[in-house]
């Protein structure tokens, strides 16, 4: 199929149009069946895949705009791939999961919105089409959080639009004298990321215009000290909310960078190394702290979201191949376990309708499936080996230690201090008596539930096992992206420090 | 003996003034029409102006760039004919907003119709003249017009802000007429191309002269764009308007204004004048901040909605001030954009139009009113977030693109800092916009009853706002053809 693409992008909003018409009684019904077509789309997408070629495939050209340089152009390449497949996976599962009884119409219609605009950022090679999608997918997650959250959550939902898109408007005048530039030096106005990566800049343009995308992604990520909406948004959102919260739009922010500021300005990037590694240590060793002191499961979850976050970015600005390919895998592997651990805190809110752990304890004699699934997730968090997140954290870091030793074995403290809270959040609700009354008779997971959780732990466990799959396709990608950066970087140093080598797979 | 002056019919060109004559005969034809029998309704009365405007397009489209006419006061170049374009178009679009299912009882007077032809044809000879005093005929025309509509809605406010607008209107009139003044004083011409020309001979000489006659224009067609610090009198008087016309008033007066305002001070900005540059840089800053910052602290909808039509106002300045042909392609486009958008925004609010105030003491449309109107009438509420969204400018809708198209003129003008102004002020402006969206989508109702929203409702008026909302979302298809128009023509004219 031609444009598989473009259907992957249209089913979900054409579905979602559609569904206003479907009765409220099969509204669950049809939410899952789209959910699943898409998903099997998405899976299709990746069977047909050549893992072998790094370039984009699937290209997908259509002048939108021609006199100024705007196409409709789609495409994937092993970067992405696994994102998409990523994004229509945790939609189907979380619309497994979903337990929203008021508005449920409302809500499948947003997230099938939401799926599309997702689908459509990392598909997306016009910087405008992305940006497009990029700006979308805040209208129903506005939606989601402000009409399904907890107390505070208008608050929370326009603190998470207003910060996202005060951030990408500066990214948007960052595009603008992009394409100026690339008129100026070839006489054709073009939006194509494609096109401006072949763009060599001097340094000081690249410099500015780093910055103006960096802030539009980094506020997305997100990076210190741009993170504070991001607690409020987890804090208030319903479970689907933050479950794709957290294991999609994150990605956007991280996604972004690998696939614009990196190739694009390859010299500014090398430049920004310490900046931007100083700012991920931040993120990494004080929001792991902030979050031992939490009291509410879902803010530790969200603080240690932001953490592992750090780590992503940290492994992108190694700017070799180990370190790439390795933060593209976290991406995935945070994705999975960061959502499951959310939709695990959802099931114990739906029961309790709190989440505060004092409020637990003994939890694993009550609900002892619950608990298996938890401590599974659990590990999976902290990075044990033969789950997916040790194999991305572990790329990251052996990625970016050939940059610096230092900041790698403090940036490594991420796993002692990971283990910490959550070995901490593990033992105050799940392990010791059950201590109050009402958890006496807690009902243990039912059936949706258990169906959604046990997939993400399968692929979780799979994966940490056997990531040859997905990395392979991430790999090539990854290589021919670094060695891109290699042949444009203009200034020794950061030949020197852009290093295309061959990957050697520890992992597996 | 005199000699006999000879005036030939070819010299006179009278095709040049067919679009603006239609409009007047039009107006005297509903007058006559009245005095002939007394008993008909506003049903025919719209379609017949209607009618009269298609007419006044097809004379706007059969004229051709470059002609000269009537003693060479009037000039048709790209964007007379362009913003005339524009002007019918958006006249075409709201009357028929007259046709509610309340009775209003301006509606009912056939004068309400003249007297719109009448200010139509007033806005068209505004732009198709760069005669300083063809000009000023026409904005006359078209204001006096305007105040008389407005207090037609028969409320205090109205009258009040008829009488605000009327007397703010004299003042800016009289600024106007000193400006010219001044120009002609110092070129001895009321023609902008000659003022041009002799100023741009003389190396303009007499700066300070030509700095407070340009002082002077800026005030008076700064009333006329309600440019920050001359923007008092604009809420109010869209407050006190019906809904109907407050939304006319923020779109087609507007572009009368800008471009009048890129004939005034396109040559002075493409002959290098710096301070003249620097002078209306920092007009659009302050225009677009402001008019921000005070629309964040409305209550009403509709207010909040004039400060927002202030800040698009001051948004599209900033292409006269930059005054390359991309930037003014750029004010027409964005301003087509924009006319969509807030077409259907004040018809939303005119649909929800209750005679009493139920809300609140004096506001009309206070936020409240649309709490929960999701629950209550969904189509409604999103077609609603719809315009503000793209009020707001998240793409793809309408006024994303015209947001674009404008920032990237600023950016290939070596603008960047302004472009970044003008991005930092659709961050602020999304707070309110969104505020609305809030009301609307996650607060629960204050009522049950869905008629309120659609007390005013009618076929034409959905037909309107169904028109609006897909043009809105659909915009992008048509940015491309627009923008070829837009461009050929403005290129036509030298700008």
């Amino acid at each position: 199929m031609d444009h598989i693409l473009s259907v992957l992008v249209l089913f979900p909003a054409v579905a979602g149009l559609l569904g206003f018409i479907v009765s409220k009684e099969s509204i669950r019904a049809y939410g899952l069946s789209v959910a699943a077509i898409e998903f099997l789309l998405s899976l299709w997408l990746w069977l047909s895949f050549d893992g072998s070629y790094p370039g984009f495939q699937f290209v997908e050209v259509l002048p939108l705009i021609p006199s100024f340089g705007i196409n409709y152009y789609l495409g994937v390449d092993g970067i992405s791939l696994f994102i998409v497949v990523l994004s229509t996976f945790i939609t189907l599962v979380g619309l497994i999961a979903l337990s929203v009884e008021k508005d449920l119409k409302n809500m499948i219609i947003s997230l099938l919105f939401l799926e599309m605009t997702m689908v459509g950022v990392f598909v997306a090679l016009d910087a405008i089409v992305f940006y497009v999608f990029w700006e979308l997918s805040l209208v129903p997650m506005l939606y989601i959080i402000g009409a399904w959250g907890g107390n505070l959550r208008v608050y929370a939902a326009i603190k998470f639009f207003l910060y996202t898109f005060a951030g990408s408007l500066i990214m948007l005048v960052g595009m603008l004298v992009m394409a100026y530039l690339y008129h100026e030096a070839t006489g054709v106005w073009s939006f194509s990321i494609t096109e401006w990566h072949r763009l060599i800049l001097p340094e000081n343009y690249q410099f500015w215009l780093f910055i103006a995308f960096f802030i539009g992604l980094a506020i997305k990520v997100p990076m210190f000290p741009f993170h504070t909406w991001l607690p409020y948004a987890h804090g208030q959102a319903p479970t689907i909310g933050s479950v794709i919260l957290a294991a999609v739009l994150l990605k956007m922010g991280t996604y972004g960078l690998v696939r614009l500021p990196l190739p694009m300005f390859p010299d500014a990037s090398v430049y920004m190394i310490f900046p931007v590694a100083v700012l991920s240590l931040i993120m990494i060793i004080y929001t792991a702290m902030v979050a031992y002191a939490q009291e509410d499961m879902k803010q530790v979850i969200a603080y240690s979201s932001i953490s592992h976050m750090g780590v992503i970015v940290l492994g992108t600005f190694a700017m070799n191949p180990e370190g790439i390919a390795g933060s593209v895998f976290f991406m995935l592997s945070h994705g999975i376990v960061s959502g499951a651990l959310f939709m695990l805190v959802g099931v114990i809110y739906d029961r309790r309708h709190t989440k505060l752990m004092s409020e637990f304890g003994g939890l694993a004699h009550v609900m002892p499936r619950y608990g298996t699934i938890m401590g599974i997730m659990v590990m999976a968090s902290v990075g044990l080996p033969l789950t997916m997140s040790f194999v991305g954290e572990f790329l990251s870091l052996a990625g970016f230690y050939q940059v610096s030793h230092t900041m790698t074995i403090l940036a490594g403290t991420s796993i002692i201090l990971g283990a910490v809270y959550m070995l901490s959040l593990y033992k105050k609700s799940f392990f010791g008596e059950v201590t109050k009354e009402e958890n006496k008779n807690l009902k243990d997971l039912n059936g949706k539930e258990s169906m959604a959780l046990w997939t993400l732990v399968l692929v979780t466990v799979w994966l940490g096992v056997y990531p040859k799959p997905v990395l392979e396709p991430i790999n090539t990608s990854v290589e021919s992206l670094v060695s891109f950066m290699h042949k444009k970087a203009i200034t020794k140093e950061a030949k020197d420090i852009i290093k295309p080598t061959v990957i050697k797979r520890e992992a597996e | 003996m005199l000699e006999p002056i000879s005036v030939s019919m070819e010299s006179l060109n009278l095709g040049t003034l067919t679009p603006m004559l239609v409009a007047i005969a039009g107006g005297l034809g509903i007058l006559v029409i009245d005095l002939i029998r007394k008993d008909l309704d506003k049903t025919l009365y719209v379609m017949f102006s209607i009618l009269i405007l298609f007419v006044d397009l097809g004379a706007v489209f059969g004229q051709s760039v470059g002609e000269r006419g009537f003693f060479d006061v009037i000039l048709i170049d790209g964007i007379a004919i362009l913003s005339q374009i524009v002007i019918l178009v958006a006249s075409m679009l709201f009357i028929p907003l007259a046709l509610t299912s309340k009775r209003f009882h301006e509606f009912s007077y056939p004068e309400f119709f003249a007297l719109f032809l009448f200010m139509v044809a007033g806005f068209q000879f505004m732009v198709a003249s760069d005669n300083l005093i063809l000009i000023f005929v026409g904005l006359e025309t078209a204001s006096l017009a305007l105040y008389t509509l407005i207090a037609l809605h028969n409320r205090i406010n109205s009258f009040e802000a008829a009488i605000k607008y009327f007397v703010m209107g004299a003042l800016a009139a009289g600024f106007y007429v000193m400006g010219a003044m001044i120009f002609y004083a110092l070129t001895g011409s009321v023609e902008l191309f000659k003022i041009a020309e002799v100023l741009e001979a003389g190396n303009f000489a007499n700066m300070t002269i030509l700095l407070v006659g340009i002082a002077f224009m800026i005030a008076a067609l700064g009333f006329k764009l309600s440019m920050v610090p001359f923007h008092t009198w604009t809420p109010d008087v869209y407050e006190g308007a019906s809904a109907t016309l407050a939304g006319y008033m923020s779109i087609v007066p507007k572009i009368a204004g800008f471009v009048v305002a890129m004939r005034v001070f396109g040559f002075l900005i493409q002959s290098d004048v710096v301070w003249v540059r620097d002078i209306l840089y920092a007009a659009v800053v302050i225009t677009m901040t402001l008019a921000n910052i005070m629309a964040l602290v409305q209550h009403d909808v509709k207010r909040m909605l004039a400060f927002s039509s202030i800040s698009h106002a001051g948004f599209v300045m900033a292409a006269i001030m930059i005054g390359t042909t991309q930037a003014n392609s750029a004010l027409f486009f964005y301003w087509i954009m924009f006319l969509f958008t807030n077409l259907g925004a004040f018809a939303m609010l005119w649909v929800s139009r209750h005679k009493a105030k139920l809300w609140d003491n004096r506001f009309d449309h206070p936020y409240e009113k649309f709490s929960g109107m999701i629950q209550i009438k969904p189509v409604g509420a999103v077609i609603m977030a719809l315009f503000m969204l793209s009020l707001a400018g998240v793409p793809p809708f309408s006024l994303f693109w015209g947001k674009l198209y404008v920032m990237s003129a600023a950016v290939n003008s070596n603008f960047i800092v302004l472009a970044l102004i003008m991005a930092l002020n659709s961050a602020i402006s999304v707070y309110y916009y969104l505020k609305l969206i809030v009301y609307m989508f996650l607060k629960d109702p204050t009522q049950n009853e869905g008629t309120v929203y659609a007390q005013n409702t009618s076929k034409p008026l959905q037909t309107i706002i169904g028109f609006s909302a897909f043009m809105t979302v659909f915009a992008f298809v048509a940015v491309d053809p627009i923008l070829e128009i837009i461009t050929a023509y403005v290129q036509a004219s030298g700008f």
